[in-house]
């Protein structure tokens, strides 16, 4: 098996294809050019335009400068290049999915971080004694935040949970990498008084 | 997956966000900005007259059918099929058949395993797990080559390494039975399914 196969494989499910974002310029893109053949085919027949006729839409053009009012112009061209510049972003931008590669044997796995997450969450829970809903565990591409948020009287040192964490995380052999942070909440005032 | 041409759509959508980019801060500088307004109509009005003329020179006699308009319509309609052209080719990909072993001397003759029966025997053997919640399997073809995807979800606080390692195992047994090591690409899901459904596993 080809390890080029499963490369190109790994890296269409971690990235977005646009395909959304295609689609809706392609459709601006139609709309626009069938509006521009409609009225060259039209003023080529003599026939009435549909909107606004050939010779006056020229006019209009050459008169931009001047257009009234001038602040709705001003906005108009301001939202033209606002969404070209999201087209253009979308363009350039990697696109990057919030999913991780695992290596485990030859073949290819991807995992979406949520899982890395609730996962590790458990694990915490488990090594630590402290309840599933008092940890937040929140992975993104290149980091792992945890959050812990002790019952009164418990007392925790944050080195000893992230080598913990750390070495569950090395266990996934993830790609790319993900550093491990760890967090420690004092306890809420409201559970004090009570 | 599938074969999506994601070059393509990268394209397009650079060539659309520059156009209107180029259009929307067109319109604004010759707005705020006097001198480009006076630029702005001075070629204008010489691209015009430039057409203009263009018509007039290549007006059919006695009708208002002229050639310059004829040859920006053929532009138009072939750029307008080729946009057609490449939102019919979004997605597709999809294989039925998963391997020949057509290398064994089998009286019978060539064994072809179809998505169907793989996708069944994985899928049997993934609903006697508590943590996995969901599970779909395909065949994808990919640079001509079949490759198998198994797609599963799991209870939210499963480990993914025992998991895929359950995973791996089983696949690799499925190779042993059919005789062949296709290709296999796993995706673990996390999602709403797996957010509302139960976190542990409930006890028989």
């Amino acid at each position: 098996m080809s390890t080029q196969t499963f490369r190109r494989i790994v890296r269409r499910e971690t990235h977005s294809p646009r395909t959304v974002a295609m689609i809706i310029a392609a459709g601006v893109l139609i709309a626009a050019l069938t509006y521009i053949g409609t009225g060259i085919v039209l003023y080529m027949l003599a026939q009435p335009d549909l909107l606004l006729g050939l010779p006056s839409a020229v006019a209009w053009i050459i008169g931009l400068p001047t257009v009234q009012p001038e602040w709705l112009a001003a906005i108009s061209g301001v939202v033209l290049g606002l969404l070209g510049l999201v087209f253009l972003f979308l363009a350039l931008t990697p696109g990057r999915l919030p999913k991780h590669q695992m290596k485990c044997g030859e073949r290819a796995i991807v995992v979406d971080n949520g899982v890395i997450a609730s996962s590790i969450a458990k694990y915490v829970s488990d090594e630590t004694g402290i309840p599933l809903n008092d940890i937040t565990v929140g992975v993104s591409h290149r980091a792992a935040d945890i959050t812990l948020r002790p019952r009164i009287g418990a007392r925790l040192n944050e080195a000893p949970i992230r080598d913990l964490v750390a070495a569950e995380i090395d266990s996934y052999r993830l790609t790319p990498s993900v550093k491990t942070r760890v967090r420690i909440i004092r306890p809420y005032e409201s559970d004090l008084d009570g | 997956m599938n074969s999506t041409n994601r070059v393509l759509n990268r394209i397009i959508l650079f060539v659309v966000g520059i156009v209107l980019l180029a259009l929307g801060a067109a319109v604004v500088t010759i707005i705020i900005w006097p001198a480009a307004a006076k630029y702005w109509t001075g070629a204008a009005t010489a691209i015009k007259s430039w057409t203009e003329a263009a018509i007039a020179d290549t007006t059919v006699e006695a009708t208002t059918i002229n050639g310059f308009a004829m040859a920006i319509l053929l532009l138009i309609i072939i750029l307008l099929i080729l946009v057609i052209l490449v939102l019919t080719h979004v997605g597709g990909g999809r294989s039925r058949t998963v391997l020949h072993a057509s290398g064994q001397q089998n009286p019978l003759g060539h064994v072809t395993v179809q998505e169907s029966f793989v996708s069944d025997a994985l899928k049997h053997s993934l609903n006697n797990r508590e943590e996995v919640l969901f599970s779909s399997v395909s065949a994808k073809n990919i640079r001509k080559q079949p490759v198998l995807h198994l797609s599963v979800t799991p209870r939210q606080n499963t480990s993914p390494r025992d998991l895929v390692e359950d995973l791996n195992t089983l696949v690799t047994n499925l190779a042993t039975l059919t005789g062949e090591n296709v290709p296999t690409y796993i995706s673990l899901h996390s999602g709403l399914r797996a957010k509302l459904a139960r976190n542990q596993r409930r006890l028989a």
